[in-house]
């Protein structure tokens, strides 16, 4: 296989998406409005309350990276919803019946997904600023805040379009979607620090990953603390191979 | 590609062998199919709803598994190297499936990114084949403000910046408006005739057909029942009908066989069954000015693909309407989105 070939399939892919977003923005606007209610409702209440350990950070400091992380996440699980959409149309069809390997359709999909993440993340620094929350804005730390959310977008979106493959329909993506962001989202530690939750709980969250990429986040956003760091971003690569591999695998299966 | 052998005539374009497709639940949507498609020609697939035909083509594109059997695309075989196959192609599905969230430049300009055009060449193709396809003035509008001929005449477009050997169309004149399908016929001849391109086309429109193909496939229920030239299928279903009137019919006149057949008589008209009846009729003049009989009128009748069509894909009405109608329901629920 041809690698450069392979790398200019995916980017064309996330092309393609870069100039749909281009010519119609009202998704990206509308989807700042549920992290921006999570900080300025949520953050703000229980910064003046005072009700969680949070450490030396205070509550708002604490779930920006959260709350970043969340709609990151958001958007990459139901990223297969938008491929099933795409399927019913024909455009699936259309790019598989391209030269282009399967792969790197797959991988370029993901690319595409972690793009509409990127403007997501783009938006909420931008609202963390504005409310005044105290972010370390070390230009390295923010280019590794993006990297994390690039990696977690591709992940997820591919996890997204292996299940797509299995369950074929756009309503039983939405009910996986929701079956797997509100335990996510509730089991890790993008709200509340570990410390607060049942002993259970403790242990679900350990295996979360959207707590090790909150972790990674807090990491560069706050502490300035990077021992987990390169565990975190390896544990991410390695997921994402392995979702894309077999999702390229049985993406041909949303045609049967 | 560069290989010689790649270029020589004697390699078909297609050639399927023993092709076979059983869908899950046990639907044998292609059932042992062989049959091959010369270099250059267009050649069309017929068949009623849910003979197959989609899914030959989607084993061509590779975008489905072959259960059985082997099949060849200009000599590769589409199993081991899909891409090369893929590389080789141009396909327009059944369903419309241009991106209508981006305009007709831009679906062109992704396509011919992933069907690896060079970078050079890209502006140039990418102008033709909006050229060819009469889309100029309107390649900077989103597609979904196109009408549906716009939308079909971009999907071929799309399968040609690719520069195929070979163009696959899925009932490509589906949908469309009397105007738009002269276009998109013109286009199939041109390509033809221009780039030498080899065609597979389907359809159940026997006119289509008839205009179009050099040669004929009709499939039912996952098979080929009778594979030839237009001609030769209206052939076989019997020769030309010829209706004289005649001033009186005077019986007791026997009619020389090497003409051909009187199949009907009545008080003042006879119909004659003839192998070719343009050669007949100057034939059956001489005859009947020799007996001194008057003719007022003569018409002739050839058969049509329709009777073709009847007599090779006859199938019960009860089919139809049992396993046939959820994919046929299916279809029209797309084209209609
Ligand atoms: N994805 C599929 N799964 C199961 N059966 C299918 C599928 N696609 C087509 N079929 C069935 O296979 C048969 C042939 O379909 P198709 O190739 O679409 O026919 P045509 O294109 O000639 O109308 C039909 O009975 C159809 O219902
Ligand atoms: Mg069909």
């Amino acid at each position: 296989m041809n690698i450069a070939r392979f790398l200019s399939s995916s980017i064309t892919i996330a092309e393609m998406e870069a100039r749909k977003i281009r010519h119609d923005t009202t998704e990206l606007w509308i989807r700042i409005v549920q992290p921006a209610l999570w900080l300025l409702v949520f953050g703000v209440t229980f910064n003046t309350i005072k009700a969680m350990p949070t450490g030396s950070f205070s509550y708002i400091q604490f779930i920006t990276p959260g709350i970043l992380a969340q709609s990151v996440l958001f958007i990459a699980i139901f990223y297969g919803i938008t491929v099933v959409w795409e399927r019913d149309v024909g455009i699936i069809t259309k790019l598989l019946s391209t030269p282009s390997p399967r792969a790197s359709i797959v991988l370029g999909k993901s690319l595409a997904a972690s793009l509409r993440g990127v403007f997501q993340a783009v938006m909420i620094f931008a609202l963390a600023l504005a409310l005044g929350v105290q972010i370390r804005l070390d230009p390295l730390d923010i280019l590794g805040v993006f990297a994390v959310v690039i990696l977690f977008a591709m992940c997820f979106s591919s996890l997204s379009m292996l299940l797509a493959s299995f369950m074929k329909t756009r309503e039983r993506m939405m009910g996986i979607g929701q079956a797997l962001t509100m335990p996510l989202f509730f089991a890790s530690n993008a709200i509340y620090p570990i410390s607060v939750m049942p002993i259970w709980l403790q242990y679900v969250s350990k295996v979360n990953p959207l707590s090790y990429v909150v972790d990674a986040m807090r990491s560069m956003l706050l502490s300035g603390n990077y021992e987990n760091l390169l565990i975190d971003i390896f544990a991410l690569i390695l997921a994402t191979v392995i979702f894309v591999t077999l999702a390229s695998i049985t993406i041909k299966r949303l045609l049967e | 590609m560069g290989s010689s052998n790649l270029k020589s005539d004697n390699i078909m374009a297609v050639e399927t062998k023993n092709l076979t497709k059983i869908y899950h639940g046990n639907i044998r949507a292609v059932d042992n199919v062989s049959f091959s498609v010369k270099q250059g020609e267009i050649f069309g697939l017929l068949g009623p709803n849910g003979a197959g035909k989609t899914t030959v083509i989607k084993m061509i594109v590779t975008l489905t598994h072959i259960t059985e059997g082997t099949l060849q695309v200009f000599g590769i075989d589409s199993a081991k190297s899909a891409e090369l196959v893929r590389s080789m192609l141009g396909y327009v599905p059944q369903s419309v499936s241009v991106d209508t969230d981006l305009t007709g430049y831009e679906n062109l300009l992704i396509f011919s990114k992933l069907s690896y055009v060079g970078k050079k060449e890209r502006d140039e193709r990418i102008k033709e084949a909006l050229e060819y396809m009469g889309l100029t003035e309107r390649a900077k509008d989103l597609v979904k403000h196109y009408s549906g001929g716009m939308m079909r005449r971009l999907e071929i477009a799309q399968a040609l910046v690719n520069r195929p050997r070979i163009l696959l169309l899925d009932e490509p004149s589906i949908g469309l408006d009397p105007a738009s399908k002269m276009h998109v016929w013109e286009s199939i001849k041109q390509l033809k005739k221009q780039f030498g391109t080899t065609i597979l086309i389907t359809t159940h429109d026997m006119s289509e057909a008839d205009e179009l193909c050099d040669r004929i496939a009709i499939m039912s229920d996952g098979k080929i029942s009778v594979l030839g030239s237009p001609v030769e299928l209206k052939k076989s279903v019997g020769g030309d009908i010829i209706t004289l009137n005649l001033t009186s019919v005077h019986h007791g006149i026997e009619f020389p066989k090497d003409i051909g057949k009187i199949i009907h008589s009545d008080e003042e008209s006879i119909q004659i069954l003839v192998e070719n009846g343009e050669e007949a009729i100057p034939l059956i003049t001489n005859f009947y000015r020799d007996q001194k009989i008057t003719i007022d009128s003569i018409s002739i009748n050839k058969p049509n693909l329709d009777d073709v069509f009847m007599k090779y894909a006859k199938r019960r009405l009860h089919d139809e309407f049992s396993t046939h109608a959820s994919s046929a329901r299916r279809d029209f629920v797309r084209h209609t989105r």
